[in-house]
């Protein structure tokens, strides 16, 4: 459904692009400036890069919120669609626990993990994963719920099947092409939530990205500033990649002969 | 397993109508298929809040006792819940007006554009802590390039009045960053839902765009819209990271006094003290669940 631009959008998009890409855009200059305010360089990006625990903490990082997305996408898609097809009466059930990570602040969340988690767990970064499928998990549900609402599952699933399709291929092949805008948006939210994720990083002593960068921010302004934007930039050009893949691309394409 | 699972019920559903009343004796095998669900949630987040519900109705002398809860009415601890609540509200509404806004017009656009936004609203969701701190002091701050810019061209001087990047006003602010790209991804799904068939119908039934606006647009989004005001206010009552980067402690906010707790920044007469704190933030949130649980079940039934 096409609907065509009035003034009053075009208003809207250029207030809004003002208020997100003035920061955005005045940190990178800051970032850029020579010592002393002389010039513009470089030399704020190299310095990241030759801080002691640069690349662990950006690889820990990194496997920490791939690890998350697989967790999210094969706990959390099966269930949605569980949802949809056959388990209708627990809907609401599933609901009010959806709810709950957003009751439960992130801080609370972290006392009760160092009190009630394994000593073993609590040793690997891995705990850190399940915990941001958790906090992810409201979003996560609620943008495939909406997803799967605007589709004829039954129908889908009905076809998928009569087609000789298994229940995987199905999940797969059909059901996330067609959702496949609430699926991407679920998979965003979830690795840009764990690559930025701080307080249950620092309140349960990991060292991940985020950390490692309030720690060196305390020695050189122009250096954190240079962090924060490669930060952003860094996660905005992986998600724009990731969106552009050409597997994905099958999928969008997909989608069309679906509905 | 699961997968499975989903086969059986389905046939229960499509074929198993007649035998609903020997259903209710026999254990619904149905639930096995949100097992998997219910265990992570269970494990990962139910568990740890149980000991922490546990450990702030125990004193230093591990009596049960309800008196933590008590301290959270006086002092210190109350001006930190006002500040969270205020915070949270004011975020709430400016971002849950803004957002919706962009929303109407990000659905417009498509392709590449969409997909720019879509993941632009995703990483600002959830830029927070010291890098978003950074990035505001540079750009608002007081040698900041758009107050300057706002100085030299506009000759409004942005530190002329009460604003300060550090106060109230300031990490408002600095919030409505993070919050409105949620709003954004919350609610667009909810817009894209609409039928354009219900502009023709609208049209061909002579109604007008304010008419639409009220009688059709008003009643199917509004649920949607309200849940997604409620996440906003519990993701800005909760944040931590860029309360932590922006305050320094000089507005009283119940997640950073946490925090303090935790670190053993603060040492309270009280061991437990930290977990009643963090158990009457989750009573807040409760609060407001309730309210829009109820309001839900209001504009349901309409």
């Amino acid at each position: 459904m096409k609907r065509r631009f009035t003034w009053f959008d075009r208003a809207i998009i250029a207030v809004t692009a003002f208020f997100f890409l003035a920061p955005l855009f005045a940190a990178a200059e800051y970032s850029a400036r020579g010592y002393g305010d002389k010039g513009h360089t470089f030399s704020n990006y190299t310095w990241i890069v030759h801080q002691l625990g640069f690349s662990p903490a950006l690889l820990t990082s990194l496997r920490i919120a791939l690890v998350s997305v697989f967790l999210v996408m094969i706990l959390m898609v099966p269930t949605v669609v569980y949802i949809h097809l056959g388990g209708r009466k627990y809907r609401r059930l599933v609901e009010i626990l959806c709810l709950l990570p957003i009751v439960i602040p992130v801080v609370s969340l972290a006392i009760g993990a160092q009190v009630a988690m394994p000593k073993g767990l609590q040793s690997t970064s891995y705990e850190l994963c399940c915990f941001y499928v958790v906090v992810a998990m409201p979003y996560v549900y609620r943008t495939l719920d909406i997803g799967l609402q605007s589709v004829s599952l039954s129908t889908l699933v009905e076809a998928s099947q009569s087609l000789g399709a298994n229940w995987l291929k199905t999940l797969t092949l059909v059901i996330i092409p067609a959702i496949r805008s609430s699926t991407m948006g679920a998979l965003f939210i979830t690795f840009a939530l764990s690559l930025g994720e701080y307080t249950l990083a620092i309140l349960l002593h990991f060292h991940t990205f985020p950390t490692w960068a309030t720690n060196v921010s305390q020695e050189n302004l122009y250096g954190s500033i240079a962090i924060s934007v490669t930060t952003l930039g860094g996660a905005w050009v992986l998600l724009v990649l990731i969106a552009f893949t050409p597997r994905i691309k099958s999928l969008f394409a997909r989608k069309e002969r679906v509905i | 397993m699961l997968i499975a699972d989903d086969r059986a019920v389905l046939t229960q559903v499509t074929g198993g109508d007649g035998s609903s009343r020997i259903k209710k004796f026999t254990f619904d095998k149905s639930v096995l298929g949100l097992l998997p669900f219910l265990l992570f949630l269970g494990y990962f987040l139910l568990y740890p809040i149980a000991a922490i519900v546990s450990a702030s109705l125990h004193n230093n002398e591990h009596h049960l006792t309800l008196s933590l809860y008590g301290n959270l009415f006086s002092g210190n601890y109350r001006d930190a819940f006002i500040g969270s609540f205020k915070l949270a509200f004011y975020s709430m509404i400016v971002a849950g007006i803004a957002g919706a806004l962009i929303c109407w017009a990000v659905v417009k656009t498509s392709g590449v554009i969409r997909t720019i936004t879509s993941s632009a609203a995703g990483v600002l969701a959830n830029t927070g802590g010291v890098p978003l701190a950074f990035m505001f002091i540079a750009a608002f701050g007081q040698e900041g390039l758009i107050t300057k810019f706002l100085l030299k061209v506009f000759h409004w001087d942005l530190y002329a009045g009460s604003f300060d990047l550090y106060n109230f006003w300031g990490i408002l602010l600095v919030y409505c960053f993070f919050q409105i790209p949620l709003m954004v991804i919350i609610f667009t799904p909810a817009l894209e839902n609409l039928k354009i068939e219900w502009v023709e119908a609208n049209e061909s039934l002579g109604g007008s765009k304010l008419q639409y606006f009220r009688h059709v647009l008003i009643p199917v989004l509004l649920p949607s819209y309200l849940s997604a005001c409620l996440l906003l206010f519990a993701s800005a009552f909760s944040a931590f990271a860029t309360a932590a980067a922006m305050s320094n402690g000089t507005i009283p906010l119940v997640p950073l006094l946490i925090g303090n707790l935790v670190n053993g920044n603060v040492i309270p007469s009280e061991a437990n003290q930290g977990d009643a704190l963090a158990m009457g933030m989750v009573l807040v949130s409760l609060v407001v669940i309730a309210a829009y649980l109820g309001l839900l079940r209001v504009t349901r039934k309409r």
